[in-house]
């Protein structure tokens, strides 16, 4: 057996190593990476932080979410660079005029040729416009068509489907065990009684995960009445703020130098 | 950057002479992440405890230090690495494996693999193992560039978070290593430490400093597609 | 057969009326059709005492029945699925690696202890996994879950063969089980802790090993 031996003439440009690694070319171009994902290079790249000055108007045309800026950088220059996340499974998607939102801590880097904007759904962004991405997944990425429901945890994000909703199974819930756990809050949920449903035309991706990823913080939306997750109603599910956003608000004010 | 050596030969090839009459183990891998050994009378050094299944007759032998001699254990007590590994002998097959690891091996023709202590997985007991010690920088940011050598003639396996990556380091190709991601190299190549990402930013924050690792020469540089946690490497 | 492997972390099933299946709860990831989940109080089919010794056995892994006509898509955890067939034979499995099996398998719970004798008893609390393990009897097909993957050992009468315990995931056939240590193993991993042991399997059959020590 011999292992394959790697280098910049060999390496693909922006396509798989493998099933778990990525290699991005870039020829004076840019691309947005989360921190921490980029596992190796060749040539001259250089990673500033999104703040950083000169690259205000990137972040203007690109970043319309109020992401956390800290957690991503930009990479520039000429060369092959190696993304990878914690061994799960990497993909890149082209979209061409087209949206796809994918939950956000599944994402690992995007052209800047994509605007990336938060989903009404929290937890989730999506990407718009024309270029490529890659994202991360535990196990292949499954694709399959609605009308189907999904587990949420087994969700990686969805591509064009107008309406994703939640299904709630009455005949799980209602049984014995569901009233117990109804009553005493023993046994937890599972997928099987609560479920995304998909209708519609479009595409969903799944994974074989019910370990998620570390969800990515999002930002908040404003404070409004009528937004998810934004009003003093509370996130609905649970997933839109995540832990680890102390003092948001401020947070922002200060990373954006507001 | 400083970078020392510590060799020293181990139990079994103290004896230069039984090296003729030993046969060699025969590694070879089932699937991507169980190794299976194949022993006529002859021994493995593997990371404690990671045997998972044998048949015909083994016994086991626990090694103080990494294997290597007393200069390797006293610099292990220095620099606070633990690696603690067992020596198997036997006849049958020995099938090896660590918590899902992707294992990758390594044929050495009298060359050195460096690897990362917590990457190491099994060597022919014929390969003299050591520590060897990298950069002040990495020890201060807590990565621990203390790496394992092996050196010698045999067959050795490393385990990755995910498949390693082989990628060669020439004159005209010089490397860029995120320091979660390194598991071993070999080869003439010399390392060094560089900023990451520049956050000279309106911010005034980040991660901390993150750095790099640098390797040019000539050799290979195995990484994986996943990063241990690092205090710095925030790229 | 009822389980097609999408990849190596995700089974599909096809449930029509009249076929029902057994699963883990909570390892459904998605389904089109109409297919209920109903979650079942015994613990699958084994009756009551099979429930009993559950209990006592603290191995209370909770099953659904999934019926109706439909597809459905298991997976959990992101670990490895494995999907063995049986014709006619048992398979002996540890409760909480079930994913998902066909109902036409007769499912109960064994004591290990009547197998292997007293140093059986013992492999119980070693694995951590309880006395009792589900037998699977019959023809249809199972998947199994594992840290990293199987492989699977065959065992010959010449050719006993040793697993760690935490390794271990499931075996089939004529085997008898029983705890050991190899020469040197106890000194080397403390002989307090469990894992001074080896799992012993000795006989005509196949053990399923997983590529890992960690109990799932």
């Amino acid at each position: 057996m011999s292992t394959v031996h790697h280098d910049p003439a060999t390496l693909p440009a922006d396509d798989n190593v493998n099933a778990y690694t990525f290699c991005v070319e870039l020829k004076g171009s840019q691309w947005f990476l989360q921190k921490g994902k980029m596992i190796a290079y060749y040539g001259t790249i250089d990673f500033n932080g999104i703040g950083h000055g000169r690259l205000d108007r990137l972040v203007r045309t690109s970043f319309h979410s109020p992401l956390h800026a800290s957690d991503w950088v930009v990479a520039e220059g000429s060369g092959k660079m190696l993304l990878a996340d914690r061994a799960f499974d990497v993909n890149s998607y082209d979209l061409e005029e087209g949206n796809l939102t994918i939950r956000s801590g599944n994402l690992l880097a995007f052209q800047p040729s994509l605007a990336l904007k938060q989903s009404i759904v929290p937890g989730f962004l999506t990407l718009i416009g024309t270029g490529k991405f890659v994202a991360a997944s535990n196990g292949p990425v499954v694709f399959v068509e609605p009308p189907i429901r999904v587990d949420p945890q087994a969700l990686v994000g969805w591509a064009d489907c107008p309406s994703p909703c939640h299904h709630y199974d009455h005949g799980y819930m209602t049984g014995l065990l569901g009233g117990l756990r109804a009553m005493t809050g023993l046994g937890g949920a599972s997928g099987e009684e609560h479920q995304f449903e998909f209708v519609g035309a479009g595409t969903v991706l799944l994974q074989s995960s019910e370990a998620l990823m570390a969800e990515q913080a999002v930002g908040t939306p404003p404070q409004q009445a009528g937004v998810p997750g934004g009003g003093a109603s509370g996130a609905p599910t649970g997933r839109s703020g995540a832990p680890g956003l102390p003092g948001q608000l401020g947070d922002l004010q200060r990373r954006f130098g507001l | 950057m400083d970078s020392g050596s510590v060799s020293t030969r181990g139990p079994c090839s103290v004896h230069p002479w039984r090296g003729y009459f030993r046969s060699v183990a025969m590694f070879r891998l089932q699937g991507s992440k169980v190794l299976a050994v194949d022993m006529t009378q002859d021994a493995v050094k593997a990371k404690n405890g990671s045997m998972v299944a044998y048949d015909g007759e083994m016994a086991f032998k626990k090694l103080s230090g990494g294997g290597e001699g007393l200069r390797g254990m006293v610099t292990r007590r220095i620099t606070g690495e633990q690696m603690t590994v067992m020596e198997v002998r036997g006849q049958g097959t020995c099938w090896f494996a660590d918590r899902a690891s992707e294992i990758t091996l390594v044929g050495l023709q009298g060359d050195k693999l460096y690897v990362e202590s917590s990457n190491f997985l099994a060597a022919d007991a014929g390969l003299r193992t050591g520590t060897s010690f990298t950069g002040t920088r990495g020890a201060s940011q807590g990565n621990g560039l203390f790496t394992t050598t092996i050196e010698g003639h045999g067959q050795a396996a490393i385990m990755s978070d995910g498949p390693a990556v082989v990628l060669r380091v020439s004159a005209q190709y010089p490397l860029t290593v995120d320091p979660g991601a390194y598991v071993a190299h070999q080869g003439n190549l010399r390392q060094s430490f560089q900023s990451g990402v520049t956050f000279r930013t309106l911010f005034g924050e980040g991660g901390g400093e993150a750095f790099q690792i640098r390797f040019e020469g000539d050799g290979l540089v195995y990484v994986q597609p996943s990063e241990r946690n690092t205090i710095a490497g925030d790229v | 057969m009822a389980f097609q492997e999408i990849n190596s972390k995700m089974v599909q099933a096809t449930v029509a009326p009249g076929q029902r299946l057994f699963s883990q709860r909570g390892a459904m990831l998605a389904y089109r059709g109409e297919v209920s989940f109903t979650p079942n109080l015994r613990g699958g089919q084994g009756g009551v005492m099979s429930m009993i010794g559950r209990r006592v056995a603290n191995e209370d892994t909770p099953l659904m029945t999934v019926e109706g006509s439909g597809t459905v898509f298991f997976g959990h955890g992101g670990h490895h699925v494995q999907v063995i067939n049986l014709s006619g034979d048992t398979l002996y499995v540890e409760a909480d690696r079930l994913l998902a099996f066909e109902g036409t398998l007769e499912q109960s719970t064994v004591f290990l202890g009547s197998q292997g004798g007293v140093m059986g008893m013992v492999r119980g609390q070693v694995s951590g996994q309880g006395l009792f393990t589900t037998s699977l009897k019959g023809h249809g097909s199972v998947a199994v879950m594992a840290h990293g993957g199987v492989f699977e050992v065959p065992i010959t009468p010449q050719r006993p063969v040793r697993v760690d315990p935490q390794a271990y995931v499931a075996h089939h056939g004529d085997v008898r089980n029983k705890l050991s240590t190899a020469l040197g193993w106890r000194d080397m991993v403390g002989r307090g802790s469990g894992e001074a042991f080896q799992l012993e399997l000795s006989g005509s059959g196949t053990v399923f090993v997983q590529a890992s020590e960690e109990k799932l």
